[in-house]
């Protein structure tokens, strides 16, 4: 058994690894420029760049790749000299970079040509003193320009060329003249996923962390809802259909079953919309969170989980009929009524069990469909949930997001697995792991 | 206290306006003052609303007790939350807003200079007013004072001359940058004194104040680090209190604001704005069953949806937004102003209005100018002439000595109302010799290629002035090469000449004057068709007053108020 885990767990990483690299793949070859979302298209090209090199874009792909999965501080470290560290902003609840210097906590920042040291102050503010020490102690460089790497206000290592910030050139086109105190590098921190980091968003400019686990837990809480709606009806429904094959109860849950399952979602959704929120006005009509906590407001999800409801459990129960009507059929069941066992018991203690096997795989994957596959109902519903937030995150081309959601439904997907392999061992003593 | 022999009787008209929440109280004193009635007597009747008895005694006791007692029964109400339903994404830096959406929350918190209303006029907002000089070319912005930020700090020039620098810094990639190309950079923006600021301009422009209102354009703390999430400091009516991408963004009101209400107390009336960030199609159901008050931006089909549903209000707006039928003239066939002009007479305008967007918007002549810009020259909406276009074709297939009909493509985007328009048109134009082939592609791949495309519809937003969009389109750089934004690549000399004049030209009925050939030469020689101008909506529970529909979806609420 130990060892059945242990290469789960091991073929687990391997798959995560895999679809990561993937995954970064595809979205760098598919989804172009970056910079046109977030600036919109009316950014000129020069802003584009600039705003790519800000983003750290112009490194290579493998590069970008270790980053991600490993961060990227411990090197970077080594070219600022100095340690650097993450704290806590207490105000935004956001973790910031600081270098480590002589025991301070310090940022740079270049104003009208000048270098500023911002020391954190124990409150979480700044204190801006100059910073003209590390000009000189810089290394030179560059024609002669002394050169120096430091930590700016955006969580990022840059460096600074110091007499370049004077140098204004002047685009042809628009006759602009381009302000000093640009870096001439950035390098964006990150610690990397394996050190718990799932870096920045592009698509929000904050921590993937910070909205994803809104809307994992938004997700779960409608997937167990929908979960234990479902699954206990559609079993006992499939059960009873199953022994009572041919009957007149029989045929009424497999055509009310089949009407549900062939009728899309988005139909079935608008359906219940129109029926209770806008004619009936008993339930609202879409899930409206006001506040974070809306979550618990179990009013907000009826709709949803009647619509996912209505998909599933036509699906199921059929499912477990027909696993249920092959096993009454069997040789040792017959022989079980024969011999004079109770009914009840012939059901319950033995075809029960062999009919759940089948129907258990289904439920298993569905349990990631739940969680993953839903943006149809989220869509219709404007659930805030994690389907689509990957779907954004993949049309946005936003790597970060996408990349930790699909982290987080490949364990989902092993876990529910693993938990099926569990389920089958305690259903049937033939399976052994040894 | 004077006792007024006569009010005019427009002002209790625009005093019952007032009560019922037709006007703001702003509008309803520009225009009574404009009447003759002096500035306090038009306080007493706003603060009267509409109890037209009342009038007469209210300006001999116009204390504040007597004005908050009255405007308890009649005026404006305080409290409430408003909820609006619109897709919140990135928001970091002001000045780098790419989409009006975001703007809409920094608008609540942070404030322009000036400020363009619903009726497309530009008033000051945080500048007491400007100065212009004769040539145009030097603008002095004097700034209104005790005007304070939500931190308590007051806002003077520093903070006026941080903002300017980060508009024009490239690094922050404002969209400001290249709307102010008439600044060269920070040299040409001075600091009088705590509260003047003057712009020596390279060449003379008139649309300062409204390029002061383009949605980048907020008013930043001079110790703005760039992330207004997390240091959201502002001049506005209220304090973002939670801000959650794709979630949502919850706004409360400010003690100490610096406008007034009509109570006399600060405003703002409503006591909190909630945003939620919920998909266009559950908005719609969201509103319908009112979980939500209102909604950004509705589409043609929502507008449709939702009308007639009980509680709602629906209020339209004039706008210069529209779609235009644009030909790279630098390619065959469209470089034949012939072929041009033969594709302008296939549209019925009425008929693609109605098809396309339901009647809804005003019927337009082929040039980017709009009735609702103030130097717009009415000019007759041009008939549907299939046969003009066909003998036009003919004409010049008999030159090329090509065979009719004419295969094209119309590269288009499948948004709100693009994929019917280019449905109507190939059939308006098909009887002319037209062969048009559609390609609908997604809005993100059109965006990506909307200048290269040979034929194409394109939107454009709404600006106030028709002398800021005429500059992005068609017009070329000083070395002779089309503005980036040039999708036709069409540059005509004397068109650029006089649209030099008119971005020089204060006086507006000079300008209509040259309005009216620019209009000309874009009808006879131009490279776009445009079949109309759309209308906008705004949408929303009829519990709300002081509501008006912006051309550009902006949301002003610091007015608006909640009936219990």
């Amino acid at each position: 058994m130990a060892r059945f885990v242990f290469r789960s767990i091991l073929s687990t990483i391997v798959t995560m690894l895999f679809v990561s690299v993937l995954l970064f793949w595809l979205l760098e070859v598919g989804s172009g420029d970056i910079t046109v979302k977030i600036l919109g298209t009316f950014a000129t090209m020069e802003q584009r760049a600039s705003y790519r090199l800000q983003l750290g874009l112009d490194q290579p792909f493998l590069l970008r790749y270790a980053t991600w999965l490993v961060g990227n501080d411990w090197w970077v470290a080594g070219r600022v000299g100095v340690p650097l560290q993450t704290v806590r902003n207490e105000s935004t609840g956001e973790n910031e970079w600081w270098a480590v210097v002589d025991g301070q906590f310090m940022r740079w920042q270049l104003e009208d040509g000048e270098l500023l040291a911002l020391i954190r102050q124990a409150d979480g503010s700044s204190h801006k003193v100059s910073g003209e020490t590390f000009w000189q102690a810089a290394t030179q460089e560059e024609g002669g320009d002394a050169v120096f790497w430091g930590l700016n206000v955006n969580n990022s290592a840059v460096k600074w060329v110091r007499g370049q910030e004077n140098r204004a050139f002047v685009f042809s086109m628009s006759g602009m003249r381009e302000e000093g105190d640009a870096p001439v590098a950035y390098i964006p921190l990150t610690k990397g996923l394996l050190r718990g980091d799932f870096g920045e968003s592009l698509q929000t400019g904050r921590p993937v962390s910070a909205t994803l686990f809104t809307r994992v837990r938004n997700t779960f809480v409608l997937a167990l809802l929908a979960f234990v709606v479902v699954m206990p009806m559609a079993l006992l429904l499939g059960v009873i259909a199953g022994i009572n094959e041919g009957r007149l109860v029989d045929r009424l849950i497999s055509i009310w079953g089949l009407a549900f399952t062939a009728t899309p979602e988005f139909v079935m959704g608008i359906f219940l919309i129109l029926l209770f929120a806008i004619w009936l006005k008993v339930l609202p009509a879409a899930t409206v969170f006001l506040s974070d906590s809306d979550i618990w407001d179990l009013r907000l999800l009826v709709l949803p989980v009647l619509t996912l409801t209505a998909a599933e459990l036509g699906y199921i129960a059929r499912m477990t009929r027909a696993s249920m009507v092959d096993v009454m059929g069997s040789p040792y069941i017959r022989t079980a009524i024969l011999k004079g066992m109770p009914y009840g018991r012939v059901v319950f203690r033995h075809a029960l069990r062999n009919a759940l096997m089948a129907p258990i795989t289904v439920i298993m994957l569905h349990v990631n469909w739940l969680i993953g596959g839903i943006v149809v109902v989220e869509v219709i519903f404007g659930f805030p949930g994690l389907g689509r937030y990957i779907f954004d995150s993949a049309i946005f081309g936003d790597f970060n997001a996408v990349e930790a959601a699909a982290m987080l439904l490949v364990l989902i997907a092993v876990g529910t697995r693993l938990l099926g392999d569990l389920i089958y061992t305690f259903l049937n003593p033939r399976i052994r792991y040894s | 206290m004077t006792q007024p022999k006569r009010i005019h009787p427009l002002a209790f008209k625009a005093q019952a306006q007032l009560a019922n929440g037709q006007i703001s109280r702003r509008d309803f004193m520009r225009y009574v003052t404009l009447l003759g009635t002096s500035v306090a007597t038009a306080s007493v009747l706003a603060a009267c609303g509409g109890s037209n008895e009342s009038q007469s005694n209210g300006a001999d006791d116009s204390g504040p007790a007597a004005r908050s007692a009255t405007s308890a029964t009649a005026g404006p109400q305080r409290g409430g939350t408003l909820r609006k339903a619109m897709l919140l994404q990135l928001l970091d830096h002001p000045a780098r807003l790419s989409w009006p959406s975001a703007s809409n929350i920094v608008r609540q918190v942070s404030e322009y200079l000036t400020e363009t209303g619903a009726d497309n006029i530009t008033r000051p907002s945080l500048l007491e007013n400007w100065q212009a000089s004769d040539d145009v070319t030097r603008w002095t912005l004097n700034l209104r004072r005790g005007v304070t930020f939500n931190n308590g700090d007051e806002m003077t020039a520093d903070d006026v001359m941080f903002s300017f620098s980060q508009w024009l810094d490239p690094e922050i990639g404002s969209s400001l940058l290249g709307l102010l190309s008439y600044l060269d950079g920070m040299n040409s923006v001075t600091k009088i004194d705590d509260y003047t600021i003057q712009l020596d301009l390279l060449t003379p422009n008139i649309g300062v104040p409204e390029h002061l209102f383009h949605y980048p354009a907020v008013i930043l703390h001079r110790e703005f680090e760039g992330d207004f999430v997390k240091q959201p400091i502002g001049s506005g009516a209220f304090l973002l209190e939670e801000y959650a991408e794709g979630e949502r963004a919850v706004l409360k009101r400010r003690e100490d604001y610096w406008r007034m209400g009509a109570d006399g107390q600060p405003l703002p009336y409503l006591d909190e704005i909630i945003y939620v960030s919920i998909a266009p199609d559950a908005a719609v159901a969201a509103v319908q069953a009112g979980q939500v008050d209102s909604l950004f931006r509705p589409r043609p089909s929502d507008w449709q949806a939702l009308q007639g549903v009980p509680g709602l209000s629906i209020y339209p707006g004039r706008s210069s937004q529209c779609f235009l039928l644009r030909m790279r003239v630098d390619l065959e066939p469209w470089d034949d102003v012939r072929v041009r002009n033969a594709l302008k007479m296939c549209q019925d305008r009425p008929k693609i209005l109605q098809l396309a967007y339901f009647g809804e918007g005003e019927l337009s002549i082929d040039a980017h100018v709009a009735p609702v810009h103030p130097a717009y020259c009415e000019k007759p909406i041009p008939e549907y002439d299939p046969d003009g276009a066909r003998a036009l074709l003919e004409e010049y297939a008999a030159e090329k000595g090509i065979q009719l009909p004419l295969r094209v493509t119309l590269v288009t985007k499948n948004d709100e109302a693009e994929p019917e328009i280019a449905q109507t048109v190939k059939e308006l134009a098909a009887g002319a010799g037209f062969d048009i082939t559609l390609e609908i592609i997604e809005p993100t791949s059109y965006w990506e290629r909307w200048t290269d495309v040979d034929l194409g519809i394109s939107s454009w937003t709404h600006r106030p002035l028709d002398t800021m969009t005429l500059p992005l389109a068609y017009i070329a750089d000083a070395e002779g090469k089309p503005v980036p934004w040039n999708e036709t690549r069409w540059v005509d000399e004397e068109f650029t000449q006089l649209l030099r004049q008119a971005e020089a030209e204060l006086d507006v009925e000079a300008r209509r004057a040259i309005m009216c050939q620019i209009e000309d030469i874009m009808q006879s020689r131009g490279p776009i068709g445009n079949p109309f101008w759309r209308n906008v909506w705004h949408i929303m529970s009829d519990r709300f007053h002081n509501i008006s529909a912006h051309p550009t979806n902006y949301d002003l609420f610091y007015e608006v108020w909640k009936s219990s």
